[in-house]
């Protein structure tokens, strides 16, 4: 699960919060759904001695489930991941929420409803 | 009787004794079969060498603690003790440390999923293969056990994985005589010539599965299977 001291809001997107192999490989599986560590390499480009232990760790995480294929004589992993775009969206949001008004109360709150508000 | 005294008295007895020339002659060859151990080329030999020259350093480092007429000296027994301790870990918890792995890892046998590997393995050693959960491409022997994660089953051909398996059946084939090169390293205080090893694996396997094989397994996982 995402750790607050790993967040860091000055880089892009998910890598704010995941490592860039990490937010390649849980891009490619919202968009595509089950996916095979071959397919995983291919569609992020990361090679496999690289994409291999962050597989492990993001299973691990929970973020990502496997299970064993066994086709005709091979075996192989296919992943899915196990929470939607907007679930883990969500968790960050809360967290990084909670910890706001934890540190600032009422002034984290009042910056939270005019966002609402502009909504 | 503390550590300069004891130095003091290694240099007296050996200067004294009428079996130094002994002494000198172990101590000379040892360096002497290093060095060759260094120089030569086939990995069969330059082990051959290192050994023998080890074996040399063991006996000048033994002859030298007879030659001692101090009594109570503080660095034989230690030097007793850590061979007994080191013993006691070589000989005794890595013969068996594939058990603990199997737990560590959760191993299971893989007769239950590719039993054509077992039966391979089975034909070129006295070795259970285990495969454990890891996308991370690796295999490596203990005691009388094959680890691969399924990361290497997916990603290498039967053909590179008949190499990687006759690479570590080597192992566990040579595992009678290897806790005896690791103790022997220990005790001359020389480090074990893995590479040696890893290299005499490689031929065997290059011999049972192809060259090819072995070099495609290497190029796409290489330091995977050790």
């Amino acid at each position: 699960m995402v750790k607050l001291d790993q967040i860091n809001i000055s880089k892009d997107g998910l890598t704010k919060f995941f490592s860039p192999i990490e937010a390649a490989i849980l891009k490619s599986l919202w968009n595509e759904g089950e996916m095979m560590t071959s397919e995983l390499t291919e569609k992020t480009k990361i090679p496999l001695t690289s994409i291999a232990g962050t597989l492990d760790r993001l299973v691990k995480a929970g973020y990502a489930s496997r299970r064993v294929d066994n086709v005709s004589g091979r075996v192989r992993y296919v992943y899915a991941p196990v929470y939607t775009e907007d679930e883990v969206g969500s968790e960050i949001t809360t967290k990084i929420m909670d910890s706001l008004v934890d540190t600032f109360g009422r002034v984290a709150i009042e910056n939270f409803s005019k966002y609402s508000d502009k909504k | 009787m503390n550590i300069l005294g004891e130095i003091n008295c290694f240099g007296l007895c050996i200067k004294l004794s009428e079996n130094a020339p002994i002494v000198g002659l172990l101590i000379v060859s040892s360096v002497a079969l290093l060095a060759a151990g260094i120089i030569i080329k086939m990995p069969k030999h330059r082990l051959s060498m290192f050994v023998s020259g080890q074996i040399a350093s063991f006996l000048a480092i033994i002859s030298t603690f007879y030659l001692m007429k101090c009594e109570g000296m503080l660095s034989i027994y230690l030097y007793f003790g850590y061979t007994l301790v080191s013993s006691a870990i070589i000989f005794g918890v890595l013969r068996f440390y594939d058990r603990v792995m199997i737990k560590r890892l959760n191993a299971k046998p893989i007769k239950n999923i590719l039993s054509w590997i077992q039966e391979f393995t089975g034909e070129l050693a006295n070795a259970t293969v285990y495969y454990y959960d890891s996308a991370v491409p690796r295999a490596f022997a203990a005691g009388r056990s094959v680890f691969v994660s399924i990361g290497l089953l997916e990603t290498l051909t039967n053909d590179e994985l008949k190499a990687v398996l006759a690479h570590e059946a080597w192992h566990i084939r040579n595992n009678n005589c290897t806790p005896f090169l690791k103790q022997l390293a220990v005790m001359t205080f020389s480090s074990h010539k893995k590479d040696e090893l890893e290299e005499l694996a490689d031929i065997f396997a290059a011999e049972i599965a192809g060259s090819e094989p072995l070099f495609s397994a290497r190029s796409k996982v290489d330091k995977v299977f050790i």
